[in-house]
């Protein structure tokens, strides 16, 4: 019995995007990964692949029409659906994705049993993230519990976020507690579904396959190379397993090395490697075919090819970190992995250098005749050593070539001059601080200052925000808001505001988007939330969000995609005070404007002065990038803009 | 009564102790370096390898001329001037202790004779010929050597001599006993042999040189056997002082039935550091019962601003191995971070034939359970051994299987001494089989031994049968 399946349009880590091409005609027969359609967005072209083998019965999309998650992109005829699940349809979403709950299901429901099924709710993937704080259990046994309603709330280094409910149903058991760490897959509920229909119906079938009646002999599966952060021809500087290898579960298959970072592709399943399909040297990118492995037992049918288990880690919505995580330094060359006997092949003279470094010389690896370790790898170890940023705040040091080389802080003891309390930085300082750090020393900051008069703005402000007390529309809006249409103004007037520099600081990479951070200070350190297209955003849009965005900030709940894709930053300490300040650019963005305390002062207006409502702007800047001229027309613009705001309109 | 100040003071002025010295002078450190005896070199240059080595040359020299009257050239008997041959070895000896002397003006190092003792954790005073002198010190560095173990049994008597008696060639014993069969005795037995004694020699081991390698040992056994008489696994239980000869009881393996009549006994049964006569412990500085001092890789005492090197710090009691450990802790001193870091200390018995080794002896690869193999060339097969007069020669090399690396190699032969350099440097440069075998060795050498040694290992030997070479059906 053959059934009809939905393909959803995955999530694309974009809003909308736009079908390019249409890869396949009606009645073509598909095995799964083949291309359904190629989409455009304005920052990649992808194709969307079939999540399951089978025949196009429907293409419900044509070139040029734009498209988003969810969107139902073909109907696909499947043949083993009938054995596979139960007679019910259901509703697929693209294999690479982590499906719109982004809960997994690990036990998906059993075949039809009309009696309550229950199903175990495991950590979805959380970008990579492992050992994650439960700080709030949000449900309690017995409780009922509707689909999406969230149960323990985690606090990851960048965000908190709920896991939700991927079914509605009663707790019958909890796994956690607060305090707990958690991973992608930890037990979090026993959850009872109502039925097995309606689950099933619902229940988005992710990436782990169907249990399904499969045969309980042994399958082959392709493990293709997972998301590896968007990097494309990717170095296999290893192969760790050879046909015939017995291997487990997240063993490691081969090594890859970008320019950040080496990780090994592991294994999603144990088996036996049945060939391999990779060697040293090769390059890889996202679903590259990396080995056949044969999975023993209740493993999955031959027409669910599973790939590695990464995928839907690409641009899962639930992922604070879209990109896998790498590790916190790169693997150095000079590195070695671990040597077996200890012995170590270098000469005195060698060894004697090694000795004034204090190099172990088994973590090193020898690039002359045989291994053996030179003078140059111990000099690159060490080199290497010292530039390595210590990533903790009060260490960092730029990790650009030629590190910084200062002087250490001295170490007090503050107790011998009074009562002291010590207090650990929170996660957001322990993390922004060499950030921070980085970004003052490597960014030649210059700050230029300027004026702005905004007793009109103001004026109109107010009355606006009357009228939107009137209309109950439940915001207000704040002089952020202005000041963000004007820079938004102000960046395509001058491009080159709106760029970043180039990993090899050879060219400027302009940016056609305008999105603007704002710096938001939250009782647990500086946030900056990303508040996109700002150029195409009205006033009211952009108050409404700039109030989620901030609520958001504040309870902590911003995802790391929140605070990613700025192009310039704002950061207003207005409602405080102050004169002026010396804001730190943001990198990747190239400047920043700070905002202080707007206070009323006598301008000349000619003829005598005028009592004006001036607004002190500091616009600091990273001045490899931009000249000094060029940033005081920027500030001028802004000016003018917040000194005129019709001015945006011309 | 004089006091010095200085940054460093150096107590011993032996191959160490003036290394260390004038390696720490050369680092710009203010040093002043003591020692009992007037001239520098300690034990090596005055009382033990110089000399000896001077005495070695002669003996080697009378018995190559013997030799050849078998090759068709007869010089006669030798007629031997005990008082020039002594006068020939104090030349030498005294040629390199001037040449020390010069030096260690030249660098400013200032030398006071006499006996130190520490009086404290930064001072020493010395006793002298010349009186008294305080130096107080920033660093002390202690390179007091070691002296020959003396037997209680024994009686005092001026025909018992050690080493340094042996070196002072007062007259040439018709018949002498050599107490020991180690490194030491065997030498100065070769010395008076050559001079025309009959030497008899006990060793309460089963083996002449027990550190060396039982295969080595035996080609050096098959050697001497005509000119000692050893007595292996045998002790001397006592000696009688006589008018006409010391009488010499033994027991064990090889003991003669009745003591033995010998006008000399050369007790040569080992060295003991000097650790307990400098007064370390006064200044804080431990020393074991048996009078070594404990020192780090960097050659430091317990005391951070002492340092100890040489035979008083453990074995080997070698002065290679001193010279080496004093330019490690005059470097410290200077403030480098240098250690005593070496993967091997070659060991040399100048016997005729010579008895090297270096690295691990196969013994010891054993012991530590090492997958070894070991890779020996007769010198029988070498052209210029033949030619020679030098086929009583083995050249082995130790090869760590895992690795193909050397680990160890030993020679016994003729100038086997002077071609153990290029093993210890092949086993500090971690080579392996391959890179000795690929080497070009010069023909016909002696040396070439080495790469023919590392050719069998490798399978690629063809001056002799190949045991790896493929079979042929």
């Amino acid at each position: 019995m053959s059934d009809i399946k939905e393909v959803l349009v995955p999530d694309l880590g974009e809003d909308s995007v736009e079908v390019i091409e249409i890869c396949v005609s009606v009645g073509d027969s598909l095995d799964a990964e083949d291309s359904i359609v190629t989409v455009e967005s304005d920052k990649a072209s992808m194709d969307i692949p079939a999540p399951f083998a089978g025949d196009i019965a429907e293409i419900c999309v044509a070139v040029g029409d734009k498209i988003s998650e969810g969107s139902l992109l073909a109907k696909m005829k499947t043949a083993s659906a009938a054995e596979a699940a139960p007679a019910v349809e259901e509703t697929v979403s693209s294999a690479p994705t982590a499906a719109p709950a982004p809960a997994a299901v690990e036990t998906a429901p059993a075949p039809a049993a009309a009696a309550s099924t229950t199903i175990e709710v495991t950590v979805p993937d959380i970008g990579g993230d492992e050992n994650v704080d439960v700080i709030e259990i949000l449900v309690a046994v017995g409780d009922t519990v509707e689909v999406e309603d969230g149960l323990v709330t985690l606090e990851t280094d960048k965000a908190s976020m709920d896991v939700p409910s991927p079914q509605a149903g009663t707790i019958t058991a909890m796994h956690l507690n607060v305090g707990d760490k958690v991973s992608e897959g930890s037990l979090v509920v026993t959850l009872a579904t109502a039925s097995a229909e309606a689950p099933t119906a619902e229940a988005p079938v992710t990436d782990t396959p169907a249990p399904a009646a499969a045969p309980a002999s042994a399958a082959i599966i392709e493990v293709t190379v997972p998301d590896i952060g968007g990097d494309e021809n990717v170095d296999v500087i290893d192969v760790l397993v050879a046909a015939g290898d017995t291997v487990e579960a997240e063993d490691g298959l081969i090594t890859l090395e970008t320019d950040k970072a080496s990780m090994d592709v592991p294994s999603p399943q144990a088996g036996t490697i049945k060939s391999v399909h990779i060697n040293v040297g090769d390059k890889v990118s996202q679903g590259s075919l990396v080995v056949h492995l044969e999975v023993a037992g209740s493993a999955p049918v031959e027409a669910t090819p599973v790939s590695a288990p990464a995928p839907a880690a690409a641009p899962a919505p639930a992922a604070p970190a879209p990109s896998p995580k790498a590790p916190p330094v790169p693997h150095h060359p000079s590195a070695a992995a671990i040597k077996p006997t200890g012995k170590v092949h270098a000469s005195p003279s060698v060894r004697r250098l090694a000795r004034e470094f204090g190099v172990d010389l088994t973590q090193v690896n020898g690039s002359g005749n045989k291994g053996r370790i030179i003078k140059e790898d111990v000099q690159s170890y060490v080199k290497y050593e010292l530039s390595r940023p210590k990533l903790t705040a009060a260490t960092a040091t730029a990790a650009g070539e030629g590190g910084l080389q200062v002087l250490a802080a001295p170490k007090v003891d503050f107790s011998k001059f009074g009562e002291i309390e010590e207090k650990p930085l929170t996660r957001i300082q322990k993390i922004s601080g060499p950030n921070l750090h980085r970004n003052w020393v490597t960014i030649p900051h210059v700050t230029q200052f300027e004026e702005a008069d905004i007793t009109d703005m103001e004026s109109f402000r107010k009355e606006q925000n009357v009228v939107c007390e009137k209309r109950k529309l439940g915001f207000k809006i704040t002089p952020l808001v202005f000041m963000m249409k004007a820079v938004a103004d102000a960046l395509q007037a001058y491009p080159t505001f709106n760029s970043s520099l180039s990993a090899d600081g050879e060219s400027l990479i302009l940016k056609k988007y305008f999105h603007i951070g704002i710096a938001v200070d939250t009782p647990n350190g500086l946030v900056v939330p990303v508040v996109r297209d700002v150029d195409q955003k009205g006033v009211h849009e952009l108050s409404k969000e700039l109030m989620d965005i901030s609520v958001k900030a504040r309870d902590g709940k911003l995802k790391a995609a929140d605070m990613q894709g700025s192009c310039f930053t704002i950061s207003s300490l207005g409602g405080i005070g102050g004169t002026a300040f010396t804001p730190i650019v943001n990198a990747p963005d190239v400047a920043i404007l700070g905002v202080s305390k707007s206070e009323i002062k006598p301008k000349w207006n000619g003829k005598d002065f005028e009592p004006r409502l001036m607004l002190p702007l500091s616009l600091s800047y990273d001045h490899r990038v931009i000249d000094g001229a060029l940033a005081a027309r920027f500030a001028v613009h802004i000016k003018n803009v917040l000194g005129d705001l019709r001015q945006i309109i011309l | 009564m004089s006091e010095i100040k200085t940054q460093l003071v150096v107590l011993g002025a032996g191959p160490g102790g003036y290394s260390a010295a004038f390696r720490a002078a050369d680092l710009g450190i203010d040093t002043v370096l003591v020692d009992a005896r007037a001239n520098l070199g300690g034990v090596c240059l005055n009382v033990g390898c110089i000399p000896s080595k001077a005495l070695l040359h002669v003996a080697k020299v009378i018995k190559e001329a013997k030799h050849l009257s078998s090759h068709g050239v007869s010089f006669g008997e030798p007629k031997i001037d005990l008082d020039k041959v002594r006068d020939w070895k104090d030349s030498v000896v005294s040629q390199l202790t001037k040449g020390l002397s010069g030096m260690s003006k030249m660098r400013k190092v200032e030398f006071v004779q006499g006996l130190g003792k520490f009086t404290g954790s930064n001072t020493l005073e010395v006793t002298g010929d010349k009186g008294t002198t305080t130096i107080s010190f920033d660093n002390a560095i202690i390179a007091a050597g070691s002296e020959p173990v003396s037997l209680p049994f024994i009686p005092e008597d001026d025909r018992v001599i050690d080493s340094t008696g042996a070196l002072e060639m007062k007259d040439i014993p018709g018949k002498m006993l050599v107490l020991g069969g180690g490194i030491i005795g065997l030498e100065m037995g070769t010395v008076y042999n050559a001079l025309g004694s009959q030497i008899d020699v006990v060793e309460f081991l089963d083996q002449l040189i027990p550190a060396a390698d039982k295969d080595i040992v035996k080609v050096y056994n098959k050697t001497i056997k005509d000119t000692f008489n050893v007595m292996l696994e045998t002790k001397v239980t006592g000696v009688e002082a006589k008018k006409d000869g010391l009488y010499v009881s033994f027991e064990g393996k090889k003991a003669p039935a009745k003591p033995v009549r010998y006008d000399k006994v050369l007790v040569a049964v080992g060295r003991k550091p000097n650790g307990k006569l400098v007064g370390a412990d006064v200044a804080g500085v431990t020393v074991d019962e048996r009078g070594f001092i404990n020192v780090d890789k960097q050659m430091r005492t317990n005391v951070p601003h002492i340092f100890a090197i040489g035979d008083l710090v453990g074995q080997p009691m070698l002065a290679h191995k001193a010279v080496h450990e004093g330019h490690v802790a005059a470097e410290v001193v200077a403030g480098k971070k240098h250690y005593f870091d070496p993967k091997c200390i070659p060991s040399v018995a100048y016997t005729e034939p010579e008895l090297a080794w270096v690295g691990l002896t196969e013994k010891e690869a054993k012991e530590q359970g090492i997958n070894y193999e070991a890779a020996s060339f007769p010198w029988a097969a070498s052209g210029r051994a033949i030619a020679s007069d030098a086929t009583d020669g083995l050249t082995k090399l130790i090869f760590d299987k895992d690795t193909d690396r050397i680990i160890g190699g030993a020679m016994v032969g003729t100038n086997a001494g002077e071609m153990l350099g290029e093993i210890g440097l092949a086993i500090e440069m971690g080579a392996d089989a391959e890179d000795i075998a690929l080497t070009i060795h010069a023909h016909p050498t002696l040396n070439e031994s080495i790469g023919l040694a590392a050719e069998i290992y490798e399978g690629s030997i063809t001056d002799l049968p190949n045991p790896k070479a493929k079979k042929k059906k």
